[in-house]
């Protein structure tokens, strides 16, 4: 029985179901905290589509031939399939975890399904095919996402960063759209494939460029690459930290298959006088460098982690700054693997932050002092995200890092290698610092208020974790999957 | 057979034993002893009821447990291999090891000693440790129960670990035997990666492999399989093998250069030094050379190194005892001379000659040790032979067993010491006649016979003789029967153990009464004496002169009367004067142990410490320093991209703007776009 094609979508389809069913009990019961049914809905929504979008890889829906819905301004691939998991998997982590964050709060039903948008948003971001698509889905996910990091709505810090994100957020989608106009102006067309025709003929090289990098710049602001990062570091610092780590790990990995995808796909590896790849190594330098040395004179956790996000986005960078070198599925995938991992360990990573924020344990690393003795589990876990992002061999994040290095080596770019184990090694530095604060130190009298082990957080996080770990073992069931997807894309 | 199906009982009785005294041993009577004697004295008997199965014609090579099977490539495992060798040393090590706990309570239990469990308890392990590694049936395992017993060792000589001198002997005698067990390490390794198997006995043995590669090259038939390494032919890299296990050999035979442990060693309880320093742990080194002499007998070269070190050894050792004052010490450099002679019999192809002078040797250095420990208990335990003097009347039966001991150590016609001493030299020279390397390890061996009678009887004639020189001396501590008893057992073996093998006699007279070379000959055909003679032949190319042994027996013999007639002149009666003066400068060197330990503390401080140091200086100043300066130039630079953050969310907006324009630039050029 062939299914209706259509139903490739399914993943999108039930996360808006999930924020629909989220808006009803909203409307039905207005005043209600009931945050179980809310979390519940949210989660499951999520959940549903983690189910459907890994099913779509297990059976190979639309790996081998892309399906393309809506007159080809969607399509449902491997790549698409790929994103919609790591999507997914952190929003359900979100939810889950949210339903303690949130504990006594009005206001919850719009937190959740603001968040189911923003999913779906991403979601869609991963199917665009046309720049149309790109750029409403990107905003799609953009708006609730400015609404939710202000959504602590008394705390002057989180409505601060709303307003900053939002306000780089609008010049970001302006340089976008502008961009995407320019493009069209040269290309004659918005489907990502009638752009590939358009510009491979062109001659209009300097208007084309100047259109490619500001599309480019609009990307860069959502995977929060330098100079489009400013934002990162106070929004993910200012929000409630569950919003932090949809942001900083669905959001930016949403960011890079639009970008992998568009760029891939519609300006082509060919693309005579516009090097857009050199665009993508000094932002890869550039992000990787910063991010990595900012994060190591920070004093609190979260915004450590903060800059790390953004260091770890200048790795994944080198999967497109090192195309071209003849091993451009290996580059990619091994970028994708990375996002993967990286969506569990900085999601788990900030998770964790959340279950401070909920102890009031306090935000700098001296905060943290002792925390092993009276939360073991959860430390564990976090040691995992911790050595992880670092890249030493106790989570997947040792792997996909050492893949990504070896596929720069192949391709002939070496020094950018260079430059990420380098990185790599400052950023040994401030990871390890929070292992230490929490195994070695002596604890504080701040620890006094861990009374209670909060259900949803500790799931969230202790799932982060398993996956993380799972995912050192388990690299090679999913790397396959990941250069097949890749590969589509040339 | 049935009796050998107790053969590992013989290592566990003293592993139990060790357990006890560990765990109850504060709770027993005397500390945990009697489970030692029990225990020790099982395995004695087990391992006599072995060696006459031996001597039935039946021979046990089994694998017992595998830690390890990787089936063709490698497989690590326990097992017994009970032969005429290993039965004759179980014989000889449980019976050292039963005598020696009977006469600890009488060192220390009588002298009220404290720590007596733990005592007891390293004892019992040492004993299990000594035995498994007899028993052991590859090289693995002989491994592992060597570094056991140097464990056991380390545990024994600093047993007083309160004192400042015990602990650092114990330290050295640790480090100098492993520093030889890290050459020996890598034999094993190197074994099993040449031949895949490390058994000593049986058609897929090392040995057996050894020799038929041998075989098929020097024939050009295709050999057994075998990898060599570093592109050497099989025979040069197998020699390699061999010096690599004879570096673990040295260390524990403690032949020169790494012998300056064993002196040293002597700051433990009297019994461990005869127990570990005479009869069973030094000797290991030797009982490994014979255990795989199979292999040893192949290689020449090997052969020659092996000789000369033990015959220089020989010399080399018993000058330094020359002029000892302490009546241990004396005894420390004569087992490491005695040692030296084994491996000389062993380098000239005498297989039998060294077995049976370790095992003559094992009964009267222990005898001696024992005694030397009677002497200790009554001088209160001072040790110096000058504050001695007249322990003859006041304690004879020490003095009488004693004296068999020195007689068999100086090797007088006709104690122990004589037969096997004269059988070492005798296979040395007809060796050494065709073969200048022989002979010089020969000339030094028979030179040590004199230096060897000198010593022997200047420690006798000071300790025992003369009129008492101290207030101790001259009202010593008397001593019970369990110090006597092991001592008349052990008289009597000196005295009579060389009868076991009096090869001159045969010679001349024609009667059988070689048994131990009949002993040999034995029923397993791998490790029997033709087999090894056919090699020494074959391989070694050695040829053995046509020769009496009447006249080299009666010069040797002359030599050590000569040796042992001076010393009785210059130092008997009633007020004996030190000599060692007239040396002249030659005593100082000799006082100092040739400056053998300097040298080697030079090595270790001078070269090694300061080499350390300055890969240290290395590490620290350049690899540490570009480390620590990326830290430092990371966290100033990181602080510098802090600043850019500031807040304002207007010069975010500018710097975004500006990098845009930066970016367009950069590409707009490369690109040519203006």
């Amino acid at each position: 029985m062939a299914l209706p094609e259509w139903l490739a979508l399914a993943p999108t389809i039930v996360l808006g179901a999930a924020a629909f069913a989220l808006f009803a009990i909203d409307a039905a019961d207005p005043r209600a905290e009931n945050g179980a049914l809310l979390a519940g809905t949210a989660t499951l929504g999520a959940l549903a589509a983690l189910a459907f979008a890994g099913w779509a890889l297990i059976a190979g829906t639309g790996t081998e031939e892309p399906i393309t819905l809506f007159a080809g301004q969607l399509v449902v691939d491997g790549l698409s399939s790929f994103f919609t998991v790591i999507v997914a998997s952190v929003a359900a982590l979100v939810t889950v975890s949210s339903y303690d964050y949130l504990r006594g709060r009005g206001d919850q039903a719009e937190f959740y399904s603001l968040v189911m948008l923003a999913t779906i948003g991403m979601s869609l971001m991963a199917a665009a095919n046309s720049l149309v698509t790109v750029f409403l889905a990107l905003e799609l996910s953009s708006l609730p996402s400015y609404a939710l990091v202000a959504s602590l709505k008394r705390n002057r810090g989180s409505v601060e960063a709303g307003l900053k994100y939002f306000l780089i957020g609008a010049l970001s989608s302006a340089i976008l759209v502008y961009g995407i106009s320019l493009v069209y102006g040269v290309a004659g067309g918005l489907r990502l494939d009638a752009v590939a025709e358009g510009v491979a003929t062109t001659d209009l090289t300097g208007v084309l460029g100047v259109g490619v990098l500001m599309v480019l710049g609009g990307f860069a602001f959502k995977t929060a690459s330098v100079p489009f990062h400013f934002w990162a570091p106070e929004a993910y610092e200012g929000a409630p930290a569950p919003i932090s780590a949809l942001l900083s790990s669905a959001s930016k990995a949403a960011g890079f298959v639009v970008t992998f995808r568009v760029f891939t796909t519609a300006f082509g590896l060919d693309l005579a006088g516009v090097d857009w790849v050199l665009a993508f190594q000094i932002l890869a330098v550039a992000t990787m460098t910063l991010g990595n040395l900012a994060a190591a004179t920070q004093e609190t956790v979260k915004r450590m982690l903060a800059y790390s996000s953004v260091g770890q986005a200048g790795y994944v960078l080198i999967g497109l700054a090192a195309l071209g070198g003849g091993q451009n599925a290996g580059v990619l995938g091994a970028s994708m693997l990375h996002l993967l991992v990286y969506g569990f360990m900085n999601t788990g990573a900030f998770l964790f932050v959340a279950l401070a924020e909920h102890w009031e344990v306090g935000r700098t690393f001296e905060d943290y002092n002792g925390l092993g003795t009276r939360a073991p589990v959860a430390c564990v876990a976090m040691t995992v995200f911790m050595f992880s992002l670092a890249g030493i061999p106790l989570g997947g994040g040792f792997f996909s890092k050492l893949f990504l290095f070896a596929e720069a080596v192949g391709a002939g770019f070496w020094w950018l290698a260079a430059v990420g184990v380098l990185n790599s090694v400052i950023s040994v530095y401030f990871y390890l610092r929070v292992v230490r604060a929490m195994w070695i130190e002596e604890p504080g009298e701040n620890l006094g208020r861990i009374g209670e082990y909060p259900v949803g957080i500790y799931t969230a996080v202790i799932a982060a974790a398993v996956v993380t770990v799972a995912l050192l073992p388990g690299m090679f069931l999913v790397d396959g999957v990941a250069s097949d997807a890749a590969a589509h894309l040339f | 057979m049935a009796a050998f199906d107790y053969a590992p009982a013989i290592a566990v009785l003293p592993l139990a034993s060790f357990v006890i005294a560990l765990v109850a041993g504060r709770y027993m009577p005397k500390g945990g002893a009697f489970a030692g004697i029990l225990a020790t004295g099982g395995s004695l008997v087990l391992s006599a009821w072995m060696a006459f199965a031996v001597a039935g014609g039946d021979t046990y090579n089994e694998s017992l447990y595998t830690f390890v099977d990787a089936g063709e490539e490698l497989s690590l495992h326990l097992g017994v291999l009970i032969d005429p060798l290993s039965a004759m040393m179980l014989v000889i090590v449980s019976l050292v090891a039963f005598l020696v706990h009977v006469f600890s309570l009488g060192y220390m239990n009588d002298e009220g000693e404290t720590g007596l469990p733990r005592y007891y308890a390293g004892l019992g392990l040492f004993s299990a440790s000594m035995l498994g590694f007899v028993l052991a049936d590859n090289l693995f395992m002989a491994f592992m129960f060597f570094e056991m017993v140097g464990l056991c060792s380390w545990l024994l000589i600093g047993f007083w670990f309160r004192d400042a001198a015990p602990p650092s002997a114990a330290k050295k005698a640790f480090l100098v035997t492993r520093f030889g067990d890290y050459f020996f390490l890598v034999g094993v390794v190197a074994v099993f990666a040449t031949f895949g198997t490390a058994a000593f006995a049986g058609a897929e043995s090392f040995p057996t492999i050894a020799e038929e590669a041998l075989a098929g090259g020097s024939e050009g038939a295709g050999g057994a399989a075998v990898t060599t390494f570093f592109g050497l032919d099989p025979g040069a890299w197998f020699a390699v093998i061999a010096l690599l296990i004879l570096g673990g050999v040295i260390g524990k035979s403690a032949q020169f250069p790494l012998h300056t442990w064993l002196p040293d060693a002597m700051e433990g309880p009297t019994p461990v030094s005869a127990l570990i320093h005479a009869a069973t742990m030094v000797a290991a080194g030797v009982y490994l050379v014979a255990r795989i002499y199979g292999f040893y007998a192949l290689l020449p070269t090997v052969l020659a190194v092996v000789a000369f070190v033990g015959g220089f050894t020989a010399l080399f050792a018993a000058t330094m005892a020359l002029v000892k004052n302490e009546i241990k010490q004396v005894l420390a450099y004569s087992t490491i001379s005695q040692y030296g002679y084994m491996m000389l019999a062993l380098g000239a192809g005498g297989y039998v000659a060294a077995t049976f002078h370790l095992m003559t040797h094992a009964f009267f250095k222990a005898l001696l040790f024992l005694g030397a420990g009677a002497v200790i208990i009554a001088m209160h335990h001072g040790e110096d032979m000058w504050e001695m003097g007249g322990l003859r009347k006041k304690m004879p039966v020490t003095y009488w067993t004693f004296l068999a001991g020195s007689l068999a150590l100086a090797g007088i016609f006709p104690f122990a010491g004589f037969w096997s001493k004269d059988e070492v030299l005798y296979e040395a020279l007809v060796h050494g006649l065709n073969d200048p390397l022989l002979l010089g390890a020969y000339a030094m061996g028979l030179a040590a016979v004199f230096v060897t009678g000198f010593y022997t009887f200047r420690m006798v004639v000071l300790t025992f003789h003369g009129k008492p020189r101290s207030d101790v001396a001259r009202d010593p501590h008397g001593v019970g029967w369990n110090v006597k008893f092991p001592l008349v057992v052990l008289g009597a073996l000196a005295v009579v153990a060389g009868f076991l093998n009096m090869a001159p006699v045969a010679e001349l007279t024609g009667l059988h009464v070689d048994y131990l070379h009949q002993w040999f000959v034995g029923p397993l055909e791998a490790t029997s004496l033709e087999t090894y003679e056919g090699l020494i032949e074959e391989r070694a190319g050695y040829e053995a002169a046509e020769l009496s042994p009447l006249l080299p027996a009666a010069v040797s013999l002359a030599l050590a009367l000569a040796g042992a007639g001076l010393a009785v002149v210059l130092y008997r009666g009633a007020e004996p004067t030190e000599h060692t003066d007239r040396l002249g400068s030659a005593k100082r060197v000799l006082a100092s142990n040739y400056y053998q330990d300097e040298y080697q503390v030079w090595l270790a401080e001078g070269l090694t410490a300061r080499v350390a140091r300055a890969a240290d200086t290395f590490d620290q100043g350049i690899i540490d320093g570009v480390v620590n300066g990326t830290g430092s130039v990371s966290l100033l630079s990181g602080s510098r991209v802090r600043r850019i953050q500031t807040g304002v969310v207007s010069n975010y907006a500018a710097l975004l703007t500006l990098g845009l324009v930066a970016l367009l630039v950069v590409l707009g050029v490369t690109g040519g776009w203006f």
